[in-house]
């Protein structure tokens, strides 16, 4: 099985030192985890008003090593000529999709900022990735806003903004969330990862809400599926451990962990 | 780097020493959840799992609430005695009264104590439920972590963290006293570099929903392997895969699934449910 991890990042977290943050290392822990290649953006740029000096050492640090890690442009729509920076890091730099930062860089969700580079990326084909957490909140630095994606606000935004595809990483709660409640928005193109959500067993006094992704599997969901680890600031393994526990028949999970990141974001390498 | 087997991994037996069974509406539920709780451990090679069910909140409920939560636990041992395991849940300043619960349920088959948030553990009111552990050689399980966002300590005043558990380690170095889940939100690196010079019974559990790469390599590094103890405290798969991750030798790794839970076990005459050498 191939594994390809749409959720890795390079670069620097400012209020925790992370390991394995370079291309090489980070490449060298994801092979030891048994995942081949990954989709990666520069951590820093979350932060930065100006993202596209981040984008640009990004796409030099990933040139030698470019069948396995892809770079994916970060985007502040609140920045003047962010339409210049989204046009050269797709033409240019050849990246393969963006992650936007709505609580960082703040702007809402599915506000007009939201929407107007969401559309321009679904004009170019291109996948949008949102974090829904960069890092646990409960250990949030003072500087750190430290608040979760508004996961109504990306529902909205994906039944506002025609033909858009978006991935949210790093979630948990994917069963109670807009996304999957709003029955009208199952056929569209949305996609959580792997990285957080349990699969099994979470602790709920509900018996009908213990089982996480399996409940979210069994009512459907499978296609709304997509592996990612949140490299480095996770482990990488846990996310193989549920994906080894998937419920799913084994051409899904191959799709699941390999070619869904592969088709979404045109990358063409061979299953 | 070699690549890491995962799925030789998952076979590998580990004992899940912090998780829950809750009270529910009716024996029938209870006995779905914890039959699903079995079945998602059975697939990650967790052979048993030592459960609570604490009253959360930091609310000083009644004692009869409290035996009530405990009764619960028995029965999910009576139902399930290869898998399930207790930790009596009390309230500290029940004084007396905590101190008999605690006798009642170790003499019914508990092997540990849990306490939760309604006192610290270095607060005067644990001292009698400590010694009392001490004399019944069985392991205190706190609920713990080092939050420091205004409102994060608004709901949670008195929750116990690393620099607690040490002053109290000092106090009773032959207490088998374990900081809960260092994922389970709060500063880790904090938390668990406080209790570095604790003595040798002083453990914490590297179970919660926080799978911060390095966790589990600082607890091993500031306490010693023999010190960390494998938990899940229902992130199970998260939890089993940060300790297969974890850049440790396979003893250590040995230490945390398996051995630790073992050694808290054979302090009390106690032993694994199931024998390791025949799981998987």
């Amino acid at each position: 099985m191939n594994f390809f991890d749409l959720n890795a990042w390079l670069g620097v977290w400012p209020f925790r030192s992370l390991r394995d943050n370079t291309p090489q290392t980070l490449l060298a822990r994801l092979q030891r985890a048994g995942i081949k290649a990954a989709a990666v953006s520069q951590i820093e740029a979350a932060l930065h008003r100006n993202v596209q000096p981040a984008n640009e050492k990004l796409a030099e640090a990933v040139e030698p090593f470019k069948k396995q890690l892809f770079p994916m442009a970060t985007i502040n729509p609140r920045f003047p000529g962010w339409e210049e920076h989204l046009r050269r890091c797709h033409e240019v730099l050849g990246m393969k999709g963006v992650r936007l930062f709505p609580v960082y860089h703040d702007f809402a969700a599915d506000g007009i900022e939201a929407r107007r580079v969401v559309g321009a990326c679904a004009e170019r084909g291109l996948i949008v990735v949102m974090p829904h957490r960069l890092e646990d909140a409960r250990q949030r630095h003072w500087m750190d806003p430290g608040q979760t994606l508004d996961l109504n606000q990306v529902a909205n935004l994906i039944e506002a903004v025609p033909g858009v595809t978006i991935a949210v990483t790093n979630a948990r709660g994917i069963m109670g969330s807009a996304l999957w409640q709003r029955q009208e928005l199952r056929k569209k193109n949305w996609f959580f990862d792997l990285s957080l959500a349990e699969v099994h067993y979470v602790l709920h006094k509900d018996v009908n809400r213990m089982r996480e992704l399996a409940d979210f599997i069994d009512e459907g969901g499978a296609d709304h599926l997509v592996f990612g680890t949140h490299t480095p600031f996770s482990y990488p393994s846990a996310a193989r451990v549920k994906a080894a526990v998937l419920p799913v028949e084994p051409e899904t999970l191959k799709k699941i962990c390999w070619g869904r990141a592969n088709q979404l974001m045109r990358l063409g390498m061979p299953e | 780097m070699v690549e890491l087997d995962i799925e030789e991994w998952l076979r590998y037996p580990k004992i899940d020493m912090h998780c829950h069974v809750w009270n529910l509406a009716n024996e029938k539920e209870e006995q779905v959840s914890s039959e699903q709780l079995i079945l998602a451990g059975e697939m990650l090679g967790i052979t048993e799992f030592w459960c609570s069910s604490p009253i959360i909140g930091g609310l000083i409920a009644s004692v009869e609430a409290v035996r009530e939560e405990n009764d619960t636990i028995l029965r999910a041992i009576k139902r399930h005695p290869q898998h399930i395991r207790g930790m009596c849940f009390v309230i500290p300043g029940h004084y007396q009264m905590a101190l008999d619960e605690i006798n009642r349920c170790l003499d019914s088959g508990m092997i540990g104590i849990k306490l939760y948030n309604q006192y610290r553990i270095n607060d005067p009111a644990v001292f009698p439920v400590i010694e009392l552990a001490i004399e019944r050689k069985v392991p205190i399980l706190e609920h713990a972590g080092y939050l420091h966002a205004r409102e994060d300590l608004d709901s949670q005043p008195l929750i116990s963290h690393g620099e607690h558990f040490a002053e109290v380690s000092a106090r009773y170095p032959e207490a088998m006293l374990i900081h809960a889940h260092i994922g389970g939100g709060g500063d880790w690196e904090h938390t668990v570099s406080a209790m570095r010079h604790g003595s040798p019974n002083l453990y914490c559990d590297v179970s919660g929903s926080n799978l911060d790469d390095g966790q589990v390599e600082w607890a091993v590094a500031e306490m010693g392997a023999e010190s960390v103890l494998f938990g899940t405290d229902g992130t199970m798969t998260g939890s089993v895969g940060k300790v297969i991750d974890a850049t440790l030798t396979e003893e250590d790794k040995s230490l945390i699934f398996w051995k630790n839970a073992e050694r808290i076990l054979a302090a009390q005459g106690a032993r694994p449910t199931q024998p390791r050498e025949v799981v998987g």
